[in-house]
């Protein structure tokens, strides 16, 4: 009787409660969010105020320290609305904040998690450079130890809330040459008179997810104190990559789940009334199949999804599951928001229908956590090995 | 405040048999319910005192832990499988049954279920109690010392202002307020709450007080909504197609 696959009935109840906020809070202006590409500040003060930043960190902190499958459950039911409001809030909860609530001294956590739980400053974490991102071993950010502390050079990309984040955990090198053994993590503030910091680079114009903002912070010789180094010995950075990464990919297959769904649900209402040829064309059997794929991987997805949540919480190694899980129900998103596009017809090409929405933001799920090309080498490497 | 949990409106419904539906398994708080808790929390905030939310449900308490998700004091659900079956008398009965003895200034409740739209519990149980009613109020003021209440409420063509003495009972509709949206730490602490169950015994009520030998009101047959007709293609080319169309317009769809 080991295998269980209900929810409990708290947990149903937590997830109506999110979809309830975000029905009232997100949905409304959904389309309005993607048009003007501009962080919602108003939206992020509200929504902040439910508390919902402070999901998977401790009490003492303002925190909720839920569980993995509740977290995961959070995320699915948050992407069904914005996925670019989305982005920027799940930044906030689990990588913006996890090293800081993992390494950092009280200190940091009374001055940086306690505000980032209330939504008052905002923070992310910086992977991914010019020349790497899914290949962390090719990080060149330099971090030089000098007396009492480091310092940080090198310009980092694509970082999701950079143009307004207030910290951010910087993952830099002590040595290029050591690739990923070299990797540590390292809380930096934003630059202020009054402290040394980065400074917001160049802003990204994206296909979706267009609500967060996303862009270049710079490290310019950037001095910050022994305290905000995040870890135990230098080093072990790649080691915690991998801890975040786990529950990065399949909080990434959480957010294609929703993008998914709520596309296919879409594109069944609008199957369910538009005709052709005398009928509707939910009625045509080419149309239906397309639902009948989706539902079966859409199925199978949830399920996998929901086990890695399952192995993580329970601290059952999944690293290649948790890969595996990220690459179908992204794929599985991809398929949903490309059929949903075939069922509208030539409607789904403007931008007064929703497919193109969601199909902008499903492709934006390709990347994070590791490219597919990047996955599958690895995968398919692993599994021959076998 | 008296709470029910009512099918989503996108839940699907279809008629199992005669007497029977088969709903979806979604389900939400009726939203009237929720208004009526916001007004209820409105009042704690100003004049103090307890807030208890109260449902007649044998399954599903999710309306109650919203109530406490929202910052209710208390949850309480009356639940017997004898009440299965019961019609809305009889839900009002067992509702007074638990009041009659409890001290309270102000019941509220929605104006009516968004399953049901029947709008009979709230007025029920106010007769039952024997105490004032007014139904689809929009506005509440009460004095607190005088135990006095101030209710608005929308009328033909204008708007109504009534008073009444405390303890009374208003059914809520929208308009009163913006129900809050619950913060996490009370939604969390809505999912850890341990619900209180109250059944007819406790309530000195039998099986024949409720369920659906008490009920006054039978459901004799469900229909299902008729199913959109099929689309008629007028294939002749122009003129012909314009006048089959007008011909149509008139005879069958008698639009025009």
């Amino acid at each position: 009787m080991a295998l269980d696959f209900t929810f409990t009935e708290e947990q149903e109840f937590f997830r109506q409660m999110v979809r309830d906020a975000v029905n009232r809070l997100i949905m409304p202006r959904v389309a309005e969010l993607d048009e003007k590409e501009e962080f919602p500040w108003d939206l992020w003060k509200e929504f902040a105020g439910l508390g919902y930043l402070g999901l998977r960190h401790e009490e003492k902190y303002g925190g909720m320290g839920t569980d993995t499958i509740t977290q995961m459950i959070f995320y699915e039911e948050l992407a069904r609305g914005s996925c670019g409001f989305a982005m920027a809030t799940i930044m906030q909860i689990l990588m913006g904040t996890y090293f800081i609530a993992r390494f950092g001294s009280e200190n940091i956590k009374q001055r940086i998690l306690v505000p980032a739980i209330k939504g008052e400053k905002i923070g992310t974490i910086c992977f991914t450079e010019d020349q790497s991102g899914s290949d962390l071993g090719g990080t060149r950010t330099l971090a030089t130890k000098v007396d009492g502390g480091w310092r940080i050079n090198g310009r980092k990309q694509w970082i999701t809330n950079g143009p307004i984040a207030e910290f951010c955990t910087c993952m830099a090198t002590v040595d290029p040459k050591l690739g990923l053994k070299g990797l540590n993590f390292y809380l930096v503030e934003k630059k202020t008179a009054d402290q040394d910091g980065f400074v917001p680079g160049q802003r990204l114009h994206k296909l979706g997810s267009r609500c967060s903002v996303t862009g270049e912070l710079v490290f310019d010789n950037v001095f910050v104190p022994d305290e905000n180094f995040l870890g135990e010995e230098v080093g072990k950075g790649i080691q915690y990559a991998g801890e975040i990464l786990n529950e990065v990919r399949v909080m990434t297959g959480m957010n294609a789940l929703a993008i998914a769904k709520e596309a296919m649900q879409d594109a069944r209402q609008y199957a369910n009334n538009r005709i052709a040829f005398g009928n509707l064309i939910s009625k045509y059997q080419l149309i239906r199949e397309k639902f009948a794929k989706f539902w079966a991987w859409y199925e199978a997805s949830r399920t996998y999804l929901y086990k890695c949540a399952w192995m993580i919480q329970n601290k059952v190694p999944c690293v290649n599951e948790c890969m595996l899980a990220k690459y179908h129900s992204t794929e599985m998103c991809m398929y949903a928001v490309e059929e949903a596009m075939r069922i509208y017809g030539g409607n789904a090409f403007c931008s007064e229908y929703p497919p193109q929405r969601y199909w902008r933001d499903a492709k934006f799920l390709l990347y994070g956590g590791g490219t597919h090309e990047v996955l599958c080498d690895y995968l398919g490497r692993i599994y021959c090995k076998d | 405040m008296l709470v029910k949990q009512v099918p989503d409106p996108e839940a699907i419904v279809k008629v199992k048999s005669d007497s029977e539906l088969e709903i979806e398994n979604k389900y939400f708080t009726n939203f009237f319910d929720e208004i009526a808790i916001e007004a209820g929390l409105k009042l704690k905030e100003k004049f103090g005192g307890k807030v208890t939310v109260l449902t007649v449900d044998n399954k599903k308490v999710d309306a109650l832990r919203r109530g406490i998700a929202m910052g209710a004091d208390d949850a309480i659900q009356i639940t017997d499988p004898a009440l299965e079956g019961s019609d809305q008398f009889a839900i009002a009965k067992a509702l007074a049954a638990y009041l009659k003895d409890k001290p309270f200034d102000l019941i509220l409740a929605g104006r009516q279920a968004m399953d049901d739209d029947a709008g009979i519990v709230g007025p029920a149980v106010a007769e039952l109690l024997g105490i004032p009613h007014v139904n689809t109020i929009i506005g509440l003021e009460v004095d607190d010392p005088k135990k006095e209440v101030k209710v608005l409420r929308e009328v033909e063509g204008g708007k109504e202002i009534l008073s009444c003495s405390l303890p009374a009972l208003f059914t809520c509709q929208k308009g009163l307020n913006n129900p809050r949206i619950p913060q996490v730490m009370n939604v969390m602490k809505a999912m850890k709450t341990q619900i209180k169950k109250v059944d007819l015994a406790a309530l000195g009520l039998n099986a024949a007080d409720a369920g659906s030998q008490a009920a006054k009101i039978k459901v004799q047959k469900y229909l299902s909504s008729p199913k959109r007709p099929p689309v008629k293609m007028i294939k002749e080319d122009f003129p012909e197609n314009v006048k089959s169309l007008v011909k149509l317009l008139k005879e069958e769809a008698k639009v025009i």
